[in-house]
């Protein structure tokens, strides 16, 4: 593991007398892909939540890249290079496939939105080469013959994709992905295996995958957290977690594999 | 050139034919045409803020008579000064009138961003009860303002508001909000309007979004405030209350929310509906209500909005 990129050290958010997530400490290395698993309620959604600042941790510390990120704000973490996608699919419904994609493509713009208005050599081929990115980018995961259909007229499997392309399209170092299984069949399960080691190898990104798909995590990931109760209680090598006898109890035990 | 400009060029050059034959029409039309281009402004301006960033604002009234009030205060106190008290030449009182109406907008959109930044972190209704509330101190305060006439109205405004500067005027609203929002940068309007934790998550920051939409939604309504204050020559605090706002937000619901031709038609249909119905005389406004209702109930996506209407949008399902 190469030096951690985004750390997370006793991280605690309390709602309340409700402790979500107790003193958490998590690293993710440079192009590393860690798996966070956990029963249902466990706090792996929230973790996510945390780190691109929907929620300010009620103790601890995170940073990315060496930087903190206390008090910034989820565009300004975005902007540091943390991308994400969400457990219920968040696309803009009024937006059409391409310009989903845009949208984000549009966060390291150097000319001013006042140009815009004046729409000057330097503006028009700034438009030029966001609209290129997204023609390549949709090309890369086949939703190109879509991208001019509305995004929510995308099957299910391809809105996922989509999540994915336009958290890409923001250039992250760093790509969360919060049950991209979810909902999905055994085939479609085997091409977002595919999907995820096509943006590893292409983009050279860590990722960090929340998910309960079993099958999913231990193919994918090279190391694995297991939360519960918003405790971290293990992690280690899927071969080791897989044996884990409290990870056992807490999770597998409940015969959620699917 | 890019299209949006050849267009804003082509309503330029129009608004200065139509001034130039203004004698050879009917003043009545004239009237008329004045009255469609202020509603243009209006709508097209909130829609802005109320269609495409989705931000319900009922406070577009609020932010005309602030443009209103200040460059007719201009033209009235500032006026006769530097332009002496026969009015001086015709360009020296086009450049005065220009200068007001920009002061009258730039005093809105102040007025915008000192309402916006602190009550854009509200959503929905509570957003629309504050810019309510803001339209309505704003009314109280000019009632009560007795260097611009208090209750009784600021009178005496010179007639500088011709055609061409209603005409051009509009052509540039529709201009500005048509190339924001047809930007990369502008699709983060809508972005903020469907979803601001996504919108976020890739960048967009929807409070700063929301702050632009509303400062200019804010400036053009003062512009227009500024144009219908030298075309009435006399105006008063309860004609900006609050039905006035939410005569523009119904121009922009039967548009169809974020739909700026469609906007632009609403606007205009609204205006002409109570002339056309003039000779029914006391029926107008009973039948104006129930052909809203009826349009409402039979286009609720907007009259003029052609896109999937929002009763035919579906969500997608918790993950």
């Amino acid at each position: 593991m190469s030096a951690p990129q985004l750390r997370l050290s006793a991280v605690t958010l309390r709602f309340g007398g409700l402790t979500a997530v107790n003193a958490l400490d998590l690293a993710v290395g440079a192009g590393e892909l860690v798996g966070l698993i956990g029963p249902n309620g466990a706090g792996k959604t929230t973790v996510f939540n945390l780190i691109t600042g929907v929620y300010q941790p009620s103790s601890g510390a995170l940073s990315f890249g060496g930087e903190g990120l206390a008090g910034l704000a989820s565009h300004q973490i975005a902007a540091r290079g943390i991308a994400r996608t969400f457990q219920n699919i968040r696309l803009f419904r009024q937006l059409s496939v391409a310009d989903n994609v845009r949208v984000a493509a549009n966060l390291h713009r150097a000319t001013s939105p006042l140009q815009s208005l004046v729409r000057g050599r330097a503006f028009q081929d700034e438009e030029a080469m966001i609209f290129n990115r997204t023609d390549e980018l949709l090309d890369l995961f086949q939703l190109a013959h879509r991208q001019h259909a509305p995004a929510l007229s995308l099957s299910y499997g391809e809105q996922r994709r989509l999540e994915i392309v336009r958290a890409l399209a923001t250039r992250p170092r760093l790509l969360l992905l919060d049950e991209p299984a979810a909902g999905m069949n055994p085939a479609e399960k085997s091409d977002l295996v595919r999907l995820v080691r096509q943006v590893r190898q292409q983009f050279g990104i860590a990722i960090l995958l929340v998910e309960h798909s079993m099958r999913v995590v231990m193919e994918l990931c090279e190391r694995i957290a297991v939360l519960d109760y918003g405790v971290k209680i293990a992690e280690g090598a899927p071969e080791a977690i897989r044996r884990d006898p409290k990870v056992v109890e807490a999770y597998l035990g409940e015969g959620r594999q699917s | 050139m890019p299209k949006p400009h050849l267009a804003l060029l082509a309503t330029l050059a129009a608004a200065a034919a139509l001034a130039r034959f203004s004698d050879a029409v009917d003043p009545y039309y004239l009237d008329i045409l004045t009255g469609i281009g202020i509603n243009v402004i209006l709508a097209v301006s909130l829609n802005l803020v109320n269609g495409y960033t989705g931000q319900f604002s009922l406070g577009h009234a609020g932010f005309m008579s602030v443009g209103a009030y200040a460059s007719a205060s201009l033209s009235v106190f500032l006026g006769p000064r530097l332009l002496g008290a026969a009015g001086g030449a015709e360009a020296a009182q086009d450049a005065f009138f220009l200068g007001a109406l920009l002061a009258g907008g730039l005093a809105a959109a102040a007025a915008g961003l000192v309402v916006g930044i602190p009550s854009l972190r509200l959503r929905g209704d509570y957003l629309a009860l504050v810019t309510l509330g803001f339209g309505e101190i704003i009314r109280v305060i000019l009632q009560n303002f007795d260097a611009v006439g208090g209750a009784l109205g600021l009178s005496g405004i010179p007639p500088y508001t011709t055609i061409f500067w209603v005409v051009a005027f509009a052509g540039l609203t529709v201009f500005t909000v048509v190339c924001l929002v047809h930007s990369t940068y502008g699709r983060g309007f809508i972005a903020t309007h469907d979803d601001e934790i996504a919108a976020a998550s890739v960048g967009v920051d929807p409070t700063r979004y929301k702050i632009v939409a509303f400062v200019v939604g804010a400036f053009f309504a003062g512009i227009a405030g500024g144009l219908f204050a030298h075309f009435k020559l006399t105006i008063n605090p309860s004609g900006f209350d609050f039905t006035r706002s939410i005569e523009i937000v119904v121009m922009v619901i039967l548009g169809g929310m974020g739909n700026t031709l469609g906007v632009i038609l609403a606007a205009t249909l609204l205006t002409l509906l109570p002339e056309v119905l003039r000779p029914v005389a006391e029926y107008r406004m009973v039948i104006y209500s129930l052909l809203l209702v009826g349009l409402m109930l039979a286009r609720p996506q907007g009259l003029f909005n052609w896109r999937l209407g929002k009763s035919a949008r579906f969500r997608t399902g918790e993950g």
